[in-house]
C-alpha cells in the first residue's frame, strides 16, 4: 500500500474538454456507419465488375429487356437536386431559419419519394427480372439495395421533418439534421456511381 | 450547475434482476452478457467438437452419417468463430475499454445493448436449422456451388445466411461504438499514444470489422438471392462464378482472423507487463505493428485460394509472408518485456505464456502455408486444421482465459482460486497440444479435412486416436474452471480495487466499479497512469510519457513504497 | 406431422416457456435498496430500455420470415410482416426516446450556460 495520498483529479465539468473538440459524436457515428455502407456496396460492385469482366462483349440485358437511359437520367437529376435541397436545409438551420429548414427538408423528402416511385416505375417496364441471368441479378441487386437505402433515408427525412415542424432544432442544436444530410449525400453519391457504371460505362 | 443527471425515472428500489439485465445499457453489464452468452455457445460448439472427434477416433462410421457429420463441423466452425470468439473478446472490450479510457460508458449505450441482443437471436436462428430438416452443412466457408439451393435444399443454409447477417450487423454496430468511444471519450490527458495497448488492438479490430464485415454481408445476401430468387451470382450454369464467392468470402475472412487475434494480443500485452513488473517494451512499435497488421490483413486474402488456379501467386504469397513481420516485432517486444523482469506465474500469466508459445507454432505453420509450393500439397488437409486451431485456440482462446482470470476480480470483486486455475491451465495446455499437434503430421501424410471417415489402411488411426484423447482432455479441463467460477461466486477471496498492482485505469476504481465508473481519475501523463499514481513521487508523475523505465527503478520504487 | 410443423411447435413452446419465465421472475417484488450511488456532476447515464431487445426480436422475426420462405413467395409473411412492424416501430420509438433524452440533457446545459 502506498503511504502518501495519491493525487487525484476531479472529473471535468460538462461542456468542456472532450466533447467540444472535433466533430460531434453523433456525426462521428454517422460517418463510420457510412464507411461500412460504402464497403457493403463495394462488395456488390465487386460482384458486378467480376461478372461484367467475365462476360465482356456479351454484357447486356436479357432478351426482350432494355435499359431505360432517359428515365435513369431523370432519376439522377431528381436525386442530385435533392442533395442540393438537403444542403440548403442544413444551411438554413445553421443560421436559425426554421421555416427554411422545414421547406427544404420537405422538398428533399418529396424528391426522394419521386425517385423511389420512378425507380419502381422503371422496374415495372424493364422486361427482365432478378432471376433472368447474371445481368438481371446484378442489376436488380445493386439498384434494389440502393433503393432500400433511399427508403431508409426517406424515413430519416420524415422524422427530421416532423421534428422540424415541432420546432425542435436550433442553430446550436441540429446535429441530427447534419447527420441525415450526410447520409443523404452518401445515397446520392452511390447512385451517381451506379448510374455511371450501369448506364454509361455499360 | 447541472446536478447529477441520473435519469429521474430510475427507481431507488431494486427492480427484479431479470428486467435489470434485459434493459441494461451499462457497458459493464452488457460486457458480462456478451461473455456469458459466448461461453454458452462455446460449450455448444465444443460438444460438437467432441462429436466430431468421437467419430474420427477410429476408422469406420460409428455414430454419424456423412450428412450429420457435415452439419457438425459446419456448425462447430460457425458457432466458434461468430458466436464465441469474436463476441467474447467484444465483451471484454466492452467492459474494459471505457474503464481504461476513464470514460463513464460507451459513446452509444443503447446501440451497445442492441449489438448484444442480436447475438443470441442470431445464434438461435443459425442453430434452429437442426429443427427444420438439418442445419447448414457446407463448412463455415460456405463454398459454392455446394451452398446453392439445388445441392443444399431446405432452410438450414438460409437460416445460416440470415443468422450471420444479424450477427454481422451486430458486429458492425459494435465497431462504430468502439471507434467513436475511443476517439471521443478519452479522459483528459489521455492522448492516443497514452492509451493501453489493449485499447489500440480493439481500435484496429473495430476498423477491420467496420470495413470487412459489410463485404461478407453483401456476399451472404447475394447467396440468399441465388438460393431463393433465382439469382445468378455464383452459379456458373447461368453466368455466375463460384470463385467470386471465394473472393468475397475471403476478402472478409482474412481480416476476420485478425479480428479474432488482435484483441487477444492486446490482452497479452496488458497481462505480461503486470506480471513481469516491467513496462511493455516498445510501446510505439506495438502500436505501429498493430496498425500495420490491420492494413496488411486486407491484402492477403487469396492465400486461401492458391489452388484455384485463378490467383496471382507471387503477390499474395509475398504479402502473407510480410504480415509475419509486424507479428514478429510483437513477439520480440513481449519477450523483451519479460526479460529481466520479476515474473509471477499467476494463472493469467500462465495463459499469456501459453498464448505466446502456441501462437508461435500457429504462426509458423501459417508462414509455411504462405508458400504456394507447400500450400499446393497441404491445402484442405489436416495441416490447415492444425494451423487454424493453433492460432484460434492456442492464440485467441488462451488470450480469452488470460483475460478471464485477469479481469474476473475487477468484474466481480472476487479472485478466482489460483490452485484450480493452474489445474485448468495445465489440463488445457496438455490436452490442446495432444489434440492438435498430431494434426500437422496427419495433414502432411495426406489426410483431407472435412471427411467423416478414413481408411484403416491409411496409417492415420493412431494419430487420430491421440487427437481424440486430447479433445476429451480439453473438455475435462473445463470442469476445474467451472467449479472455480461457481465456488468463487459463493465464497471466493475478496479482491480490492487493484489486486494485481496493475498499470491501467480500470484498477483505479472499485471492484466492481460503480455504474458511472469513476468518482475521480488520476492525472494521466503516460500509458501507465495507475503505476505513477501508486508509485509516483511528484516528479515521476510529471515525467514525459516516452521515457522508458529500467527494471531497477521499478524494484526500488516498489520497495520504497512498502 | 412434418419436420417443419414439429419445428414450429418446438419453437413456439420454447418462446412461451421463456416468456412465462421472464414474466414470473420479473413480477417478483424487488428489495428496497438505498439510493444508487450518484455520478459526479455532468455525467449523464441513460436509463435502461426495452427497445434493444424488442428491436432484435423484430429483426429476427423478419429474417426468419425470409429464411422460411414458402415456394413462390417472397417471404413467409406471417413472420416477416410482424417482424417488420416491430422493427420499424421500435426504431421510431428509439429515435423519439433518444431525442427526448438529448433535449433534456441539452436544456440542462443551456440552463447552465444561462445561469452563469
Amino acid at each position: 500500500m502506498t503511504t502518501a495520498e495519491p493525487q487525484r483529479v476531479e472529473l471535468p465539468p460538462p461542456g468542456r474538454g472532450r466533447h467540444e473538440a472535433g466533430l460531434p459524436t453523433p456525426l462521428v457515428g454517422m460517418l463510420l456507419f457510412i464507411a461500412s455502407e460504402v464497403m457493403f456496396f463495394g462488395g456488390l460492385f465487386a460482384a458486378y465488375f467480376n461478372a461484367r469482366a467475365a462476360h465482356a462483349g456479351a454484357w447486356h440485358p436479357p432478351e426482350g429487356g432494355e435499359l431505360d437511359m432517359p428515365l435513369a437520367a431523370v432519376l439522377t437529376a431528381i436525386l442530385v437536386s435533392s442533395s442540393f435541397t438537403m444542403q440548403f436545409g442544413v444551411a438554413a438551420i445553421r443560421r436559425g431559419d426554421q421555416r427554411g429548414l422545414r421547406m427544404w427538408v420537405g422538398l428533399t423528402l418529396v424528391l426522394g419519394v419521386l425517385f423511389l416511385l420512378g425507380q419502381l416505375y422503371d422496374y415495372s417496364r424493364l422486361g427482365f427480372g432478378i432471376g433472368d441471368g447474371i445481368f438481371g441479378t446484378t442489376f436488380y441487386t445493386l439498384t434494389g439495395f440502393h433503393g432500400a437505402h433511399v427508403f431508409g433515408g426517406a424515413v430519416g427525412l420524415t422524422i427530421m421533418l416532423a421534428r422540424a415542424l415541432q420546432g425542435q432544432f436550433s442553430t446550436a442544436n441540429h446535429v441530427a439534421v447534419e447527420a441525415v444530410s450526410i447520409y443523404w449525400h452518401f445515397v446520392d453519391v452511390v447512385w451517381i456511381a451506379l448510374f455511371t457504371t450501369i448506364y454509361i460505362l455499360r | 450547475m447541472a446536478t447529477t443527471t441520473l435519469n429521474p425515472r430510475a427507481e431507488t428500489y431494486q427492480r427484479s434482476w431479470v428486467l435489470d439485465w434485459l434493459t441494461t445499457v451499462d457497458h459493464k453489464k452488457i460486457g458480462i452478457l456478451y461473455i456469458v452468452n459466448s461461453f454458452f455457445f462455446f460449450f455448444a460448439a465444443g460438444i460438437l467438437a467432441l462429436v466430431i472427434r468421437s467419430e474420427l477416433a477410429v476408422p469406420g462410421l460409428q455414430f454419424l452419417d456423412e450428412a450429420t457429420y457435415n452439419q457438425a463441423f459446419t456448425m462447430h466452425g460457425t458457432i466458434m468463430i461468430f458466436l464465441f470468439i469474436v463476441p467474447v473478446l467484444s465483451g471484454f472490450a466492452n467492459y474494459i475499454v471505457p474503464l481504461m479510457l476513464g470514460a463513464p460508458d460507451m459513446a452509444f449505450p443503447r446501440i451497445n445493448a442492441l449489438s448484444f441482443w442480436l447475438l443470441p437471436v442470431g445464434g438461435l436462428l443459425i442453430f434452429s436449422g437442426y429443427l427444420f430438416g438439418g442445419a447448414a452443412a457446407e463448412g463455415w466457408t460456405g463454398y459454392n456451388p455446394l451452398t446453392q439451393a439445388k445441392y443444399s435444399p431446405g432452410p438450414g443454409t438460409d437460416l445460416w445466411l440470415i443468422g450471420l447477417t444479424l450477427v454481422g450487423t451486430a458486429s458492425i454496430l459494435g465497431s462504430i461504438n468502439f471507434i467513436a468511444t475511443i476517439f471521443k471519450m478519452r479522459a483528459p490527458g489521455m492522448t492516443l499514444f497514452r492509451m493501453p495497448i489493449f485499447v489500440w488492438t480493439v481500435l484496429v479490430t473495430a476498423v477491420l470489422i467496420l470495413l470487412a464485415t459489410p463485404v461478407f454481408t453483401a456476399g451472404l445476401i447475394a447467396l440468399f438471392i441465388d438460393r431463393n430468387y433465382g439469382g445468378s451470382f455464383f452459379d456458373p450454369n447461368v453466368g455466375g462464378s463460384p470463385i467470386l464467392w471465394q473472393h468475397i468470402f475471403w476478402f472478409f475472412g482474412h481480416p476476420e482472423v485478425y479480428i479474432v487475434i488482435l484483441p487477444a494480443m492486446g490482452v497479452v500485452s496488458e497481462v505480461l507487463p503486470v506480471f513481469s513488473r516491467k513496462p511493455l517494451f516498445g510501446y510505439r512499435a506495438f502500436v505501429f505493428a498493430t496498425v500495420g497488421i490491420g492494413l496488411l490483413s486486407f491484402s492477403v486474402w487469396a492465400h486461401h485460394m492458391f489452388t484455384t488456379g485463378f490467383v496471382f501467386l507471387p503477390f499474395f504469397s509475398f504479402m502473407t509472408a510480410l504480415i509475419a513481420v509486424p507479428t514478429g516485432v510483437k513477439f520480440f517486444n513481449w519477450m523483451a518485456t519479460m526479460w529481466r523482469g520479476k515474473l509471477s506465474l499467476t494463472t493469467p500469466m500462465l495463459f499469456a505464456l501459453g498464448f505466446l508459445s502456441m501462437f508461435l507454432i500457429g504462426g509458423l505453420s501459417g508462414v509455411m502455408l504462405s508458400s504456394p509450393a507447400v500450400d499446393f500439397h497441404l491445402q484442405d488437409t489436416y495441416f490447415v486444421v492444425a494451423h487454424l486451431h493453433y492460432v484460434f485456440f492456442g492464440g485467441s482462446v488462451f488470450g480469452v482465459f488470460a483475460a478471464t482470470y485477469y479481469w474476473f476480480p475487477k468484474m466481480t470483486g472476487r479472485k478466482l482460486n489460483e490452485g484450480l486455475g493452474k489445474v485448468h491451465f495445465w489440463m488445457h495446455f496438455i490436452g490442446f497440444n495432444l489434440a492438435f499437434f498430431p494434426m500437422h503430421q496427419l495433414g502432411i501424410s495426406g489426410m483431407p479435412r472435412r471427411v467423416a471417415d478414413y481408411s484403416p489402411d491409411a496409417g492415420w488411426t493412431v494419430l487420430n486416436s491421440m487427437s481424440t484423447a486430447g479433445a476429451f482432455l480439453i473438455a475435462a479441463s473445463i470442469f476445474p474452471f467451472l467449479i472455480n467460477v461457481v465456488a468463487t461466486f459463493i465464497n471466493g477471496e475478496r479482491a480490492g480495487d487493484d489486486p494485481w498492482e496493475g498499470n491501467t485505469l480500470e484498477w483505479a476504481t472499485s471492484s466492481p466499479p460503480p455504474p458511472y465508473n469513476f468518482d475521480r481519475l488520476p492525472p494521466i501523463h503516460s500509458e501507465r497512469p495507475l503505476f505513477f499514481l501508486t508509485h509516483g513521487h511528484g516528479h515521476a508523475a510529471d515525467r514525459p510519457a516516452d521515457v522508458d523505465e529500467t527494471p531497477e527503478d521499478d524494484v526500488e520504487r516498489r520497495g520504497g513504497a512498502e | 406431422m412434418t419436420d417443419a410443423t414439429v419445428g414450429y411447435l418446438v419453437i413456439g413452446i420454447a418462446i412461451v416457456f421463456v416468456l412465462g419465465l421472464v414474466f414470473a421472475l420479473s413480477s417478483r417484488e424487488g428489495r428496497l435498496q438505498q439510493a444508487r450511488p450518484t455520478p459526479p456532476p455532468g455525467v449523464h447515464l441513460p436509463s435502461g430500455s426495452f427497445l434493444p431487445v424488442v428491436l432484435a426480436i423484430g429483426a429476427a422475426l423478419l429474417g426468419a420470415g425470409f429464411a422460411f420462405r414458402p415456394q413462390g413467395a417472397i417471404a413467409n409473411l406471417f413472420l416477416a410482416v410482424p417482424g417488420f412492424v416491430v422493427l420499424v416501430g421500435s426504431i421510431f420509438a428509439w429515435v423519439r426516446a433518444a431525442g427526448r433524452e438529448w433535449r433534456e440533457s441539452e436544456h440542462a446545459a443551456d440552463d447552465d450556460a444561462a445561469g452563469h
